[in-house]
């Protein structure tokens, strides 16, 4: 991928609050129709990231090049943010929060409405267009304030937690959106806490922490970077030693072996066939989550080591 | 511009129906025409009751001696007790005792169930005037009640004040629209701070902001306030002007009232660019608020600066020309006041009225700048507490 596909690109950007650093020469990019995560533990760095990106604050070194160059009035109509900490004016109703959002982001009265209406019956909504924004419940909230961050369709959709407070079914309508918004060609920035979420729909993530990059990459990537040396096997009769297995645990009716240093799980497998009055029904490398992943980065802190999987 | 406008509807919407702009706009004037239309709604109450005299001297026909304009009929009776019982069966409202010794400086008793109102004492002092003068004609008799309204011309500009209507009006217009000044300054640009403190603490700015620059979101809130306040005033000048005109119905010649075109001019010329930079400041600092109260703080610091003429005004007028109120006049926090409150009572010169509107207009861009760059720190220091340290902090990260 080129510099110039790049939905966002952040090279070297620092910034310091008096005597803290709260982003370290942090660089990374985002491309069109991809779902970017962007992680990391609380007070990395992420929202004043987050807030450089938008042009709310000014970094103190380095460059960030926004949907092709530098932060204008015209490209702010071309970019959706969501915040983590929700804000609508809540004596506005419904509907008159959303033209109100969508004419500052350049839409017509008309087109806003049309789109406000569209939307609110997708995230199933429309029968509360004329009520207050206080009035609405916390799931009510969020979803219309994704509405707010999205209807305009932008090139550059930043959303923080999007699934705060949302049920299943919600989440699962939020996420069609997105889906949707990326196959539109929508570059996707997703900041959130909840690593199964990343897992299923981000492609790559950016992992802070300190205020400095400490993974960067495809996700399935780091994720067999980060892979356990550990096999999980259902079978029918008894292990009590295996060759190659330097622990082995039941779990589940089936049992968890962990692999000798330099053993690989073919061998392992080759062997538990072999074995007399054993028949194996299912042997699965043990994947190592992205919440173990994070834990695992975040908590050797300080360290000043990158991992990327680029 | 589109979207300072679309934040300026946003911002008159949301503040025009809130509870307190209603009962603010509008209960003023309420009150104002109500007490303008008592004088008329007693007028129309029906003819003034009868009242009674006894006059001790014996000389007094005041009964004889009503003015052309009517008043209460009065009632000869040849002694106390009569005018107390025709007092007691309802006959006449009351009683004036006139007593014998009343040509060497005795005083007049007034008997009745109420004390005897302004209309009242005026009516039967015009009668007693009449009545000592009963050989002299109407009018010099109408002369005597308004003896001379004495006009006052400059030898050197040839300017011609009036005492009267005109010298009421070239007093009270000044003052009035200094008030006034003060009030939408209190009202208007003073809630500048909460809105933008509120922006902040309900963190709907942050949202706001990814969509236009922070001079457009400031330029939208404060002509959304200005519209706001300029709604306001026109509601509360409908109704002052109701009231005036009820409350004069009958009582005035309208036409001895002349408009302060001078004073009006220079009102707006210097009160206009005046409320913007209270409603820039009040801004720059909600922005820097850490929350709504303490945006409420902050700006009733600014209603000090700004009303602190009010409360210098014996001193002011001690020396109307002096260089407290020279220095006032310049000081662009202070100017529109000063210059309305000196103009009442002097003839305040051309160039401090000029060197005032310079002053503020510079300061208002002045503080463009300023509330530009504190914008930003506000948005580093979301949620935290004000202290001075951290704000030069934020002000110089931003």
């Amino acid at each position: 991928m080129t510099h110039a596909e790049d939905a966002l690109e952040v090279e070297g950007v620092s910034k310091t609050y008096a005597t803290v650093r709260a982003v370290d020469d942090l660089s990374f990019s985002v491309a069109p129709g991809e779902i970017f995560g962007l992680l990391g533990p609380n007070g990395a760095g992420k929202t004043t990231s987050i807030r450089m990106m938008l042009d709310i604050i000014k970094p103190d070194a380095g460059r960030i090049s926004v949907l092709g160059g530098p932060m204008t009035e015209a490209t702010k109509a071309r970019i959706g943010y969501l915040p983590e900490e929700r804000g609508l004016y809540e004596d506005m109703t419904l509907l008159e929060t959303l033209l109100f959002l969508a004419q500052l982001k350049g839409l017509s009265r008309q087109t806003a409405r049309e789109r406000a209406e569209s939307y609110l019956n997708e995230v199933e909504l429309w029968d509360a267009h004329d009520l207050k924004i206080k009035a609405l419940s916390r799931g009510m909230n969020q979803k219309a304030q994704f509405v707010a961050a999205t209807m305009h369709e932008p090139d550059l959709i930043i959303v923080d937690e999007p699934f705060s407070g949302l049920d299943p079914v919600n989440t699962r309508i939020i996420k069609t959106l997105l889906y949707r918004m990326r196959d539109r060609g929508a570059a996707i920035i997703m900041s959130t806490h909840q690593m199964h979420q990343v897992e299923e729909m981000c492609q790559r993530i950016l992992l802070i922490d300190h205020g400095r990059r400490v993974l960067y990459g495809p996700l399935a990537d780091i994720r067999r970077q980060f892979a356990s040396n550990a096999v999980e096997v259902d079978l029918r009769g008894e292990l009590d030693q295996v060759p190659g297995v330097a622990h082995l645990a039941p779990r589940n009716g089936g049992y968890r072996l962990l692999l000798q240093d330099g053993v690989r799980p073919e061998q392992v497998l080759r062997t538990l066939v072999d074995l007399p009055d054993v028949t194996v029904e299912r042997f699965e490398r043990v994947a190592t989550s992205l919440d173990e992943i994070f834990i695992q980065v975040v908590g050797r802190r300080p360290a000043d080591e990158e991992t990327t999987a680029v | 511009m589109r979207k300072i406008w679309l934040i300026a509807a946003a911002t008159y919407r949301r503040q025009a129906r809130s509870s307190r702009f209603l009962f603010l706009t509008f209960a003023l004037p309420v009150i104002m025409v109500i007490a303008g239309a008592v004088p008329l709604l007693r007028a129309q109450g029906g003819a003034a009751a009868a009242v009674g005299y006894v006059d001790g001297t014996g000389q007094l026909a005041l009964d004889a001696a009503a003015p052309a304009d009517g008043g209460p009929a009065l009632i000869a009776y040849a002694d106390l007790a009569a005018a107390h019982a025709a007092t007691a069966r309802g006959e006449i409202a009351g009683y004036l005792a006139i007593p014998a010794d009343y040509f060497e400086g005795a005083p007049v008793a007034y008997y009745g169930d109420e004390e005897p109102n302004f209309e009242l004492q005026a009516a039967l002092t015009a009668r007693m005037r009449r009545a000592l003068l009963p050989d002299r004609p109407d009018w010099a008799l109408a002369r005597l009640d308004d003896p001379s309204d004495v006009t006052y011309v400059a030898r050197d500009t040839g300017d011609a004040v009036a005492t009267g209507p005109a010298m009421v009006v070239r007093i009270v217009a000044p003052i009035a629209l200094a008030i006034v000044f003060a009030i939408v300054v209190m009202t208007g640009a003073g809630q500048m701070g909460s809105a933008m403190a509120l922006e902040k603490e309900r963190r709907s700015m942050e949202m706001i902001i990814t969509s236009l620059a922070p001079r457009e979101l400031v330029a939208g809130k404060v002509l959304g306030m200005t519209l706001l306040s300029a709604t306001q005033v026109g509601v509360w000048a409908v109704g002052a002007g109701i009231a005036i005109a009820l409350a004069l119905a009958g009582a005035a010649d309208p036409s001895a009232f002349s408009v302060p075109w001078n004073v009006l001019l220079w009102a707006v010329l210097l009160g206009a660019p005046g409320y913007f930079l209270y409603a820039l400041l009040a801004a720059g600092l909600g922005m820097i608020a850490g929350d709504n109260q303490q945006a409420q703080q902050l700006a009733s610091i600014l209603g000090v600066i700004g009303l602190s003429p009010l409360w210098f005004t014996g001193l002011l007028i001690n020396a109307i020309d002096g260089p407290l109120a020279v220095a006032l006049t310049l000081f662009p926090l202070t100017a529109p006041i000063v210059a309305l409150i000196r103009m009442a009572l002097t003839e305040v010169p051309t160039w401090q009225l000029v060197a005032a509107l310079v002053a503020i207009i510079l300061a208002l861009l002045g503080s463009v700048w300023l509330v530009g760059r504190v914008f930003r720190a506000g948005m580093l220091m979301y949620g935290q507490r004000l202290r001075p340290r951290q704000i030069v902090r934020a002000l110089r990260d931003a």
